[in-house]
């Protein structure tokens, strides 16, 4: 076996692999700068990163759902902010092609290792990057959990309770769903009576939808038109100005091109800007450095091939529950509780696709346009917690790559059954996950192109996720019988990444505090789908923003009260 | 349910109009024009000349036998670039050395069952090593080292990706999403918008 040969090949990207240091890294590379200076010592000489810009108060690490609205509060509230995001500031209108392949920009396509019995598909299914982050290519899908998601220990003795509850965090849905606009059902047929509305419409069913809507019927299953973050009409957005109404690309998991879709640079970036946020796009940072009393001082990050440093008072890490864990192995930060990497839980998001006489033509229209939560808390379940029931949409280079890995059709057979692509549509779940100790994120040995020790996922599906499936797939098969659909298919899939720097009450075995605070370290926050104790049986973003704007009120009465 | 079938050059037709954007149409030309000569740039030319012949069986198109749609080039590419989609399976050895091992593999099989390697047998014959590999336990030594059912679903995937990105593919299956300005209005059942292709069987 070429062992080295199969080290070397691990990087893709093979650039200076072997020096991990980035500032160890920039003295060796003889740059021009540095060269004047008597370099005896290399680690001995951090300083010898060149550009230090002035210190802000605030400074935001990632600008997806975590990131973007924390920063246009603390922006708003007067203090000196500044977000450093991995990748670049898009022009939706120009740069967005309707088209999956020419859209790959917009994932995090560093390698991440998935192992486990189920391993999770990264790329597309669960990252992003640019400003705007993962809501760049989200579907938009934005339901509020149930008051009852946030205590499944309460309610079921697995899993976590949040130590947040419903009733703190409604005003925060009702001013996410109203900010960046959200179209959808009112009042809304699951759970407790709303003190809001949703601010439009719900926006049209596609032909999915309205199958959903015709086997669910016969079932006596209850739907209703879905809650999605993008616009049902013309709605005027602060620091933007007015936002068209959704033309049903159905593209939105490749990114919207005419700002209908609620994504973070439409909605709260904008805002951050306007009130004097700076955003630096392209940066990807490396190290977090910290004073003696182990207080963070600032970070390094690369820009454009050149190492930095940004001086912070305090940090937000909001990189996502990959990248900010990764951050925090990597800096050996905020690690006492022995929780950092672990609970890794995942979404399951099981997908059943049948064939119709009727035309579908499932590419058009908000994908996910219906919903169903029955099946929250079903009757007579053999499962903990619960799931919801949506009809998908899909594009056709998505689909033909899930008919390849789920149905394993290849040669004539794959290119026949694709024929059928505008006579197909599909439903799924999106199901709660309990942590498992199999389930976590490490560092690999294996390096990627920037020298960085890949993130190795560990995912195996346990019994309560294996039961939920088979309960799903039961009644989403009956769905579609009912429907009309023959030659019905299921496809196993998870989605998202959650929980791995997890809150609560006490940093013996929690990371960060319910107002997002890491326990080891004072001026540290995080604010990403890694602190969610649970999973929830909805999908994360509209609660990843709640939580984040949360997060900026909790942080700004500290800093009245003065006891930071 | 008979096979559907959409008439030719309906996606290429669109190309031109006002119903797609710049962005999209630079992508979608820029696969029609690509050229048919292609010099491996990572792989061996021998070892791309059997990606061709697998991806051949993977995706055959007896339609187009003179100008069939490319699928090794792009991997080859990717491979050469060093690029990444996110991520992999840990049980598979980094993307380069995973297809050269995967592909001296597949070798292995058509030596195993036929005595001969892939390129030389028969269609029928490359299928049946293909389908050994496509069950997850073929014979071959590689295959104690190379997870082949995990192997197999990669490149069955990146070629199949490949292959629907591709406007003559995307006609092929009735598919005209490209063309999405100014709006899709009529997106329910049995609706469809004047640019949008009815089935000619």
């Amino acid at each position: 076996m070429p062992d080295e040969e199969i080290l070397e090949e691990g990087v893709l990207s093979p650039i200076e692999p072997e020096i991990q240091d980035p500032l160890l890294r920039a003295l060796i590379a003889d740059e021009p700068a540095a060269a004047a200076a008597p370099v005896a010592t290399p680690l001995e000489q951090p300083q010898a990163v060149p550009a230090e810009a002035d210190e802000v108060d605030c400074l935001v690490i990632g600008l997806g759902a975590g990131g973007a609205p924390l920063l246009a509060r603390l922006a708003m509230a007067g203090l000196k902010v500044m977000a450093l995001e991995a990748g670049p500031w898009h022009n939706p209108t120009t740069d967005f092609a309707t088209d999956e392949k020419a859209q790959d920009f917009l994932f995090w396509n560093d390698e991440r290792l998935a192992a486990g019995a189920d391993p999770l598909a990264m790329g597309k299914n669960n990252s992003g990057t640019g400003v705007g982050g993962s809501t760049l290519h989200y579907t938009a899908y934005t339901p509020r959990p149930l008051p009852d998601d946030l205590h499944i220990r309460r309610d079921f003795g697995q899993g976590e309770d949040w130590p947040v509850s419903y009733e703190e965090l409604e005003p925060y849905y009702n001013e996410v769903e109203r900010f960046i606009g959200v179209s959808g059902p009112t009042p809304y047929p699951w759970g407790p009576a709303r003190s809001q509305g949703y601010p439009m419409a719900p926006l049209p069913l596609n032909s999915a939808a309205q199958l959903m809507v015709r086997g669910a019927e016969k079932l006596g299953i209850k739907t209703s038109p879905a809650a999605n973050a993008a616009l049902s009409a013309r709605y005027y957005q602060e620091g933007v100005g007015w936002r068209e109404a959704c033309t049903n690309r159905g593209f939105c998991q490749a990114g919207c091109s005419n700002g209908a879709k609620s994504s973070m640079d439409v909605t709260y970036i904008p805002l951050a800007v306007k009130h004097g946020a700076e955003i630096q796009p392209n940066s990807f940072v490396t190290e977090i450095e910290r004073d003696e009393r182990g207080r963070v001082t600032g970070v390094v990050y690369t820009h454009n091939g050149e190492q930095k440093r940004q001086r912070c008072r305090h940090l937000f890490l909001c990189g996502g529950s990959v990248e900010t864990p990764r951050l925090l192995l990597l800096n050996n930060l905020g690690l006492s509780s022995g929780q950092v990497g672990r609970n890794l839980m995942a979404h399951p998001g099981l997908q059943v696709w049948g064939t119709f006489a009727d035309e579908v033509r499932p590419n058009k229209g908000i994908p996910g346009g219906l919903i169903s939560q029955d099946t929250h808390r079903p009757t007579g379940a053999d499962f903990v917690g619960g799931y919801l029931l949506q009809s998908i949409g899909v594009m056709p280079v998505t689909f033909a790559g899930q008919v390849a890995r789920g149905r394993k059709y290849w040669g004539q057979q794959l290119r026949n059954y694709m024929k059928n692509f505008n006579h197909i549509a599909g439903i799924n779940i999106l199901g709660d996950c309990l942590p498992h100790a199999d389930n976590f994120l490490e560092l690999a040995e294996e390096k990627d192109g920037r020298g960085l020790p890949k993130p190795r996922l560990h995912f195996s599906a346990q019994e309560n996720e294996h039961r939920m499936n088979a309960h799903a797939e039961k009644i989403m098969r009956g769905i579609w019988e009912a429907a009309g659909a023959t030659d019905i298919w299921s496809f196993q899939r998870y989605a998202h990444v959650i929980g791995t720097a997890r809150m609560g009450l006490s940093g013996d075995d929690a990371v960060v505090d319910a107002n997002g605070r890491v326990f080891d370290v004072p001026n540290l926050y995080i604010s990403d789908n890694s602190t969610f104790p649970s999973a929830l049986s909805v999908n994360p973003a509209l609660t990843i923003m709640a939580l984040s704007l949360r997060t900026a009120d909790k942080f700004l009465e500290s800093q009245q009260r003065r006891d930071n | 349910m008979s096979v559907p079938t959409y008439p030719n050059g309906t996606v290429r037709a669109l190309l031109a109009t006002e119903h797609v954007s710049e962005a999209t149409r630079a992508a979608l030309q820029s696969r029609l024009d690509a050229p048919a000569a292609y010099e491996p740039q990572l792989l061996a030319p021998e070892t791309f000349a059997l990606l061709e012949a697998v991806a051949g069986r993977l995706f055959p198109q007896p339609d187009r036998p003179d100008n069939p749609i490319a699928l090794a080039p792009a991997v080859d590419q990717r491979l050469a670039e060093g690029r990444a989609d996110g991520w992999r399976y840990d049980a598979l050895p980094p993307d380069r050395e995973a297809v050269r091992m995967g592909l001296g593999g597949i070798n292995e099989i058509a030596q195993e069952l036929f005595q001969a390697d892939f390129m030389a047998l028969s269609a029928e014959q490359q299928d049946a090593a293909l389908q050994a590999l496509a069950d997850g336990n073929p014979p071959g030594t590689t295959w104690q080292t190379l997870d082949a059912g995990r192997f197999f679903e990669e490149l069955l995937a990146e070629l199949t990706e490949n292959y629907y990105a591709h406007p003559l593919a995307q006609e092929e299956i009735g598919y005209v999403g490209m063309a999405d300005l100014p709006a899709w209005t009529k997106i329910g059942l049995n609706e469809r918008e004047e640019r949008e292709l009815k089935l000619s069987s």
